[in-house]
C-alpha cells in the first residue's frame, strides 16, 4: 500500500473483474465440486424429520418456507452450530469485540476524556473494525535469525488454545460444547499451556526484551496456577462434581457460591487478572521497562491475533468466575412461554425455533458475564504496574493462605450438613 | 596508593563500575535508547545481571542542536526565541534567567509591574511543566489514569497562558527590560478560580496515586539518596529537596521581587524514589500560595516594560544569574565585549547536573526500578541536551 | 491492613470521574474563543497588547516598506521576504511590503514588536494548513484579510470539574 495509486481506467477495471470471474469458476469447477463429492460421500447427512436431508429437500425449502423449519432446528442441534455460532466462537468473539470496545470507553470516562469517536456514525463503534482492516493491511515483519516455525504457530496456538477454554463453557442447560465429566480439571490442563507458548514465543523472537518479558510471563502465569486452582477447588467441595453444568445445577438447587465463599471469589478474580496479564499485573508488556514484553516483535495480523486470544481468554475467565460463583445462567424467568401467541398455524412458524428456559439462560448468563467483566476492566483505570517481587510474594505467600483458609470453611459447610446432599440450604 | 580492589569498591559504590572481566558473560547489555518508550530522547546503556542492572552509562546528546553557539550569532532580544525551545513547557523560567542575566550586564530597570507578572508567569509555568513531568511518572509505572488527569488539568493553566501571553507554550514572553504585554482585562478573577481548581484536584492525586498501596510499595524505599550524597553529587532542584536539603534559589538568592512575598521550602527526609515524586506536589501547591500573594500585591497600574533601544549593548564584562525552574537551578553565564551580539553564553541546567546520580542510585536495583528512579530525578532529556 | 484502605479510596476515586462530565474539547465542531483581537504593540509606549498570536494582519495603508520586521526576523527564522507590490502608495515609495512564510514563522511576535508604524498586528487565526508549501507563503494581498473565526466555547470550571462548554 505504499505506491502511487494508477489513474482509473475502465477498461482495466472490466478486464479485472472478467478475471475474476475466470479463475472462481476454474477453481470452483476443477476443486469445489470434487471436494464438495468426497466430503458428502464420507459425512453423515443429518436426519430430519425421519428423512435424511438431501440436497434435494435442502434446495425445496427455498420454494416452500414452511419445510425449512425443521431443517434449521436440526441444524441447531449440530455439533457445528454449537462451535460456529453459540457458546462457541461467534458469541466469544463478539463478547470479546464488545468488550475491547466498552473497555476504551469505560477507560475513557473515567478519565476524562472521549474514547473513539469518529469511526461510524454514533460515538465511534466500527472503531474495532477500523482496528481489524488496519492490522490484517500491515506487513508483517519477521526478525532475521528468528525461529520461523514458531514465530508463525505460536499466535495461532495462543488463539487456539484460548478457543479450546471457551469449548468447555456452558452458557445454558444443554449448550456446550464439549461436555466433558472433568470439565473443571480440563480447563486448568489447557490454561497452562499458556506459560508455554509465552516463552517459546518470547525465545523465538531472537531479540533481548522479548526474553526479559517471556521470562516475566513465565514466573507471573506459573505463580498464579495454584491459587487459581485451590480457590476452584472449595467450589468442586460445595457441589461434588468436576462438571461444570452440574456446577451450576447445585447452585440453582442451593444459593449462589460466592455467598459460601467471597474469600475463595476474591482470590479466583486476583488470579484471573494475573493469568489474563492485565494490569495491575502486566508485567510481561511492561511498557516503559522491556518496550512491549514478549509482544515486541509482533507486527500486523500476528499482534491481532495475540490480542484477540487475549480478550478470547477474558471472555472465558469472567465466564468461568460466573459459572463457579455466580450461578451461571440461574435467574429468574422473564421471557414468556411464546413470542407469538398462537403462532402454530402461521404459514411459516419461526417461533417454533424459540425456546424459554434457552433465551432466559443465555441471557442471564451474559448479563453476568458482562458484569463480571466490568468488574475486570475496572483495576486498569486506578493502579499502576506491580513490581515481580511483589506479584510473586502475593502469588505464593498470600493468596495461597486465603484459598485455604476458604477450603477449610467449604469443608465445614459440608461436614456440618449445611450443603452437600440433603444438606440443610438444599431446596 | 591505593590497590586495585579498593579502587574498584570506591568506583562501585559509586556506581562507575568498569565490569571485572570474569562476569562478562553473565550479563546482557541493554540499550535503553531514544525509540524505547521509557527513556524519552535519551539514551542509556545498562548491564543486567538477572533482574539487577550493575552497570549504567547514561549517553546523552541526541537532541543536541547547540543553542549556545547559536547565541553568538544573534542579538539580544532575537535570542529569546529559539532560547526556551529547549523546556517547551517551562519557557517563561529558561528565558526569566537569560534575562536577569542580560539586565545585569546591560544596566536595565525593570518596572515593578513587570516584575510581578514575570513572577506569576514563571509560577504558572512552574505547574505547567510539574503537572507534565507526573503525567510522565504515571505513564512508566503503567497508571494510564494519572497520565491523563495531568495532562488534563494541565490544559485548565495553559488557557490561560494564552490569555496571558499569547501562545500556549514557548511563549516568549519574557525579554530583558521586563515582559512583553500586560495583563488582559479579567485575568485575575480567571486565575484565582482556575488556581483553587488545581488545588482540589491536587487531593484526587493524592488519592488514587500517592496514597495507592501499589505505587508505594514500589518506590518507598526505593533508591535512597542520602544527604551527604546528594550535596557529593551536586543535584538539585526537587532532588536535593527530598534528601533533605532545603535549598531552593528564590530563597537562596531572591531575584526579583522573591524576598517580598513569604512562602516556605518544602522539603521531606526520606530521600527515596517516593520522596522525590512527591515534593514536586508540595511544590506546586506552594506556587498556588505565591499566585495568590502575587496577585493581591501587585500594582494596580504601571509599566510593564523598560524601553530599551534597539540593538542593546553594554560595556563589555560578564554576567551570572539564577533561577528555580522547574528542574532545579538553572543559570546563564553570560559574557560580553561591548557589541549588541554576546561573546559566550554558558547555560548550566538541573537536568544535567541530576543526571550524574543515574548511574549512583541505579546500581544494584531492579530492571523494573528503573523508570521509576530515572524519571524521578526530574530529568529533562531536551534541556540537558540543549 | 491500611493497604485495603487505599486500595478503597482509589477506587473511590476512580469511580467518581465516571460521573464528572468529560473535558475533552471536541474540535473541529466546537472551537475555542479568544479575549480580544489578536496581539497587538503600540511603538509609542513601546509595550504589546495582550492577544493572541496568530496569523499576521498587514495594513496597507500604514505599511511604508522599511523592512524593520524583516530585519528583525533574519536573526530568528527568516520568515518575512520583502516583495514589490503594484499598489500605489504616498508613504510607501519604494513599493514593498512583506510576504511571510508560515512554513518558517514560529509565531514569537517580534516583528509586530520592531513595526514603527502600527501596520503588523496578528490575529486568532491558526488554522493555517495547506496541502503544498507555496501555498504557505502569504503575498501581502492575503495578509491584508481580517479572518473570520468564531470561537463559542471556552473553560468553565464549576464545582464539579471543569469542561468545555
Amino acid at each position: 500500500m505504499a505506491s502511487y495509486p494508477r489513474d482509473f481506467r475502465f477498461g482495466g477495471f472490466v478486464v479485472s473483474l472478467i478475471w475474476l470471474i475466470f479463475w472462481i469458476l476454474i477453481i470452483v469447477a476443477l476443486v469445489g465440486l470434487p471436494l464438495i463429492f468426497i466430503i458428502l460421500f464420507y459425512v453423515p447427512l443429518p436426519e430430519v424429520d425421519g428423512e435424511v436431508l438431501t440436497p434435494y429437500l435442502f434446495l425445496t425449502s427455498i420454494l416452500y418456507p414452511q419445510s425449512a423449519i425443521p431443517v434449521i432446528e436440526t441444524l441447531l442441534d449440530t455439533t457445528f452450530f454449537k462451535v460456529a455460532v453459540f457458546p462457541g466462537f461467534t458469541y466469544a468473539a463478539l463478547i470479546a469485540a464488545a468488550t475491547i470496545f466498552i473497555e476504551r470507553k469505560f477507560l475513557a470516562k473515567m478519565q476524562l476524556r472521549v474514547g473513539p469517536l469518529y469511526a461510524g456514525k454514533i460515538e465511534g463503534i466500527l472503531q474495532l473494525l477500523a482496528d481489524g482492516l488496519k492490522l490484517i493491511s500491515k506487513e508483517i515483519i519477521i526478525p532475521s535469525g528468528s525461529d520461523k516455525l514458531i514465530f508463525w504457530s505460536a499466535p495461532i496456538a495462543f488463539v487456539a488454545t484460548a478457543a479450546a477454554v471457551v469449548a468447555l463453557i456452558p452458557a445454558a442447560p444443554g449448550w456446550v460444547v464439549a461436555d466433558i465429566d472433568v470439565g473443571l480439571l480440563a480447563v486448568f490442563a489447557i490454561l497452562g499451556f499458556f506459560p508455554l507458548i509465552a516463552l517459546l514465543f518470547s525465545w523465538a523472537s531472537n531479540s533481548k526484551y522479548p526474553f526479559i518479558g517471556g521470562l516475566r510471563a513465565l514466573h507471573q502465569l506459573i505463580a498464579f496456577e495454584i491459587p487459581f486452582i485451590l480457590s476452584a477447588l472449595s467450589v468442586v467441595i460445595l457441589s461434588g462434581t468436576l462438571n461444570l453444568t452440574e456446577v451450576v445445577e447445585s447452585q440453582i438447587q442451593s444459593y449462589w457460591f460466592i455467598f459460601f465463599l467471597p474469600i475463595s471469589a476474591f482470590v479466583f478474580y486476583i488470579s484471573s487478572l494475573a493469568e489474563l496479564e492485565r494490569i495491575p499485573f502486566d508485567l510481561p508488556e511492561a511498557e516503559a521497562e522491556i518496550v512491549a514484553g514478549w509482544l515486541t516483535e509482533t507486527s500486523g495480523m500476528i499482534y491481532g491475533l495475540l490480542q484477540l486470544g487475549s480478550y478470547i481468554k477474558t471472555y472465558a475467565l469472567a465466564a468461568l468466575f460466573v459459572i463457579l460463583f455466580l450461578g451461571g445462567w440461574a435467574g429468574p424467568q422473564i421471557f414468556p412461554a411464546e413470542i407469538i401467541p398462537e403462532s402454530a398455524e402461521a404459514i411459516i412458524p419461526v417461533s417454533e425455533l424459540y425456546e424459554q428456559t434457552d433465551a432466559n439462560a443465555a441471557f442471564w448468563f451474559t448479563l453476568k458475564t458482562f458484569g463480571v467483566i466490568m468488574l475486570m476492566l475496572l483495576p486498569r483505570g486506578i493502579s499502576p504496574r506491580i513490581r515481580i517481587d511483589i506479584l510473586l510474594h502475593t502469588g505464593w505467600y498470600k493468596l495461597i493462605v486465603l484459598a485455604f483458609i476458604n477450603m477449610f470453611v467449604a469443608l465445614a459447610l459440608i461436614y456440618g450438613g449445611v450443603l452437600g446432599p440433603g444438606g440443610l440450604l438444599v431446596r | 596508593m591505593t590497590s586495585i580492589e579498593e579502587k574498584f569498591e570506591e568506583s562501585k559504590r559509586l556506581g562507575l563500575q568498569i565490569v571485572k572481566e570474569s562476569e562478562e558473560d553473565r550479563l546482557m547489555t541493554l540499550s535503553v535508547g531514544p525509540q524505547h518508550p521509557g527513556s524519552g530522547h535519551f539514551r542509556f546503556v545498562i548491564k543486567v545481571d538477572g533482574d539487577y542492572i550493575v552497570y549504567c552509562d547514561p549517553d546523552p546528546g541526541y537532541v543536541h542542536r547547540g543553542e549556545e553557539k547559536m547565541c553568538e550569532y544573534r542579538n539580544v532580544i532575537q535570542n529569546i526565541p529559539h532560547l526556551e525551545r529547549p523546556v517547551i513547557h517551562d519557557s517563561a523560567n529558561i528565558t526569566y534567567s537569560y534575562s536577569l542575566a542580560v539586565e545585569e550586564l546591560v544596566g536595565i530597570e525593570v518596572p515593578r509591574r513587570g516584575q510581578f507578572i514575570r513572577a506569576i508567569a514563571s509560577e504558572l509555568n512552574r505547574q505547567v511543566y510539574t503537572l507534565y513531568w507526573l503525567a510522565i511518572y504515571g505513564i512508566f509505572l503503567g497508571h494510564s489514569t494519572m497520565f491523563m488527569w495531568p495532562t488534563g488539568d494541565r490544559e485548565v493553566i495553559i488557557d490561560l497562558l494564552e490569555a496571558l501571553t499569547g501562545a500556549r507554550v514557548t511563549h516568549a514572553f519574557n525579554i530583558p527590560g521586563g515582559v512583553r504585554n500586560d495583563m488582559p482585562e479579567g485575568f485575575r478573577d480567571r486565575c484565582l478560580s482556575q488556581i483553587r481548581y488545581l488545588q482540589k484536584r491536587f487531593k484526587e492525586y493524592e488519592d488514587i496515586f500517592y496514597n495507592n498501596p501499589l505505587f508505594r510499595q514500589r518506590t518507598e524505599g526505593v533508591a535512597v539518596l542520602s544527604k551527604e550524597d546528594a550535596i557529593k553529587l551536586g543535584v538539585t532542584g526537587s532532588v536535593v529537596r527530598a534528601s533533605s536539603v532545603p535549598f531552593d534559589v528564590r530563597k537562596a538568592e531572591p531575584y526579583d521581587i522573591y524576598n517580598e512575598i513569604d512562602f516556605k521550602v518544602q522539603y521531606m527526609k526520606t530521600g527515596d524514589c517516593f520522596a522525590r515524586s512527591y515534593v514536586p506536589l508540595l511544590d506546586m501547591q506552594e506556587s498556588c500560595y505565591i499566585i495568590e500573594q502575587l496577585l493581591d500585591k501587585m500594582p494596580a497600574s504601571g509599566e510593564v516594560r523598560a524601553k530599551l533601544q534597539p540593538n542593546p549593548k553594554g560595556p563589555p564584562g560578564e554576567s551570572y544569574r539564577r533561577v528555580e525552574s522547574g528542574r532545579g537551578a538553572l543559570g546563564y553565564y553570560i559574557v560580553s565585549d561591548g557589541t549588541p551580539k554576546p561573546y559566550r553564553v554558558k547555560i548550566s541546567v538541573g537536568s544535567f547536573r541530576n543526571m550524574l546520580a543515574l548511574p549512583y542510585l541505579l546500581f544494584g536495583k531492579r530492571l523494573a526500578d528503573m523508570p521509576a528512579v530515572y524519571w524521578s530525578l526530574n530529568y529533562w532529556p531536551v534541556e540537558a541536551d540543549r | 491492613m491500611t493497604s485495603a484502605g487505599g486500595f478503597i479510596k482509589s477506587i473511590e476515586s476512580g469511580s467518581k470521574h465516571l460521573v464528572i462530565k468529560r473535558f475533552t474539547l471536541r474540535y473541529p465542531e466546537k472551537k475555542l474563543k479568544f479575549v480580544g483581537d489578536g496581539y497587538q504593540f503600540d511603538p509609542k509606549r513601546g509595550v504589546g497588547i495582550a492577544g493572541y498570536r496568530g496569523r499576521h494582519i498587514l495594513m496597507h495603508d500604514k505599511c511604508t516598506g522599511c523592512q524593520l520586521c524583516a530585519i528583525a526576523c533574519e536573526g530568528i527564522a527568516e520568515a518575512i521576504g520583502m516583495v514589490k507590490v503594484d499598489e500605489q502608495w504616498k508613504h510607501n515609495k519604494k513599493g514593498i511590503m512583506p510576504q511571510i512564510d508560515y512554513g518558517k514563522c514560529v509565531f514569537c511576535g517580534l516583528c509586530v514588536d520592531a513595526c514603527p508604524f502600527y501596520a503588523l498586528f496578528m490575529t486568532n487565526d491558526y488554522e493555517l494548513s495547506a496541502f503544498t508549501k507555496e501555498h504557505l507563503i502569504y503575498t501581502p494581498a492575503q495578509l491584508a484579510i481580517k479572518p473570520k473565526y468564531q470561537g463559542d466555547v471556552e473553560i468553565v470550571i464549576d464545582d464539579r470539574g471543569a469542561t468545555h462548554g
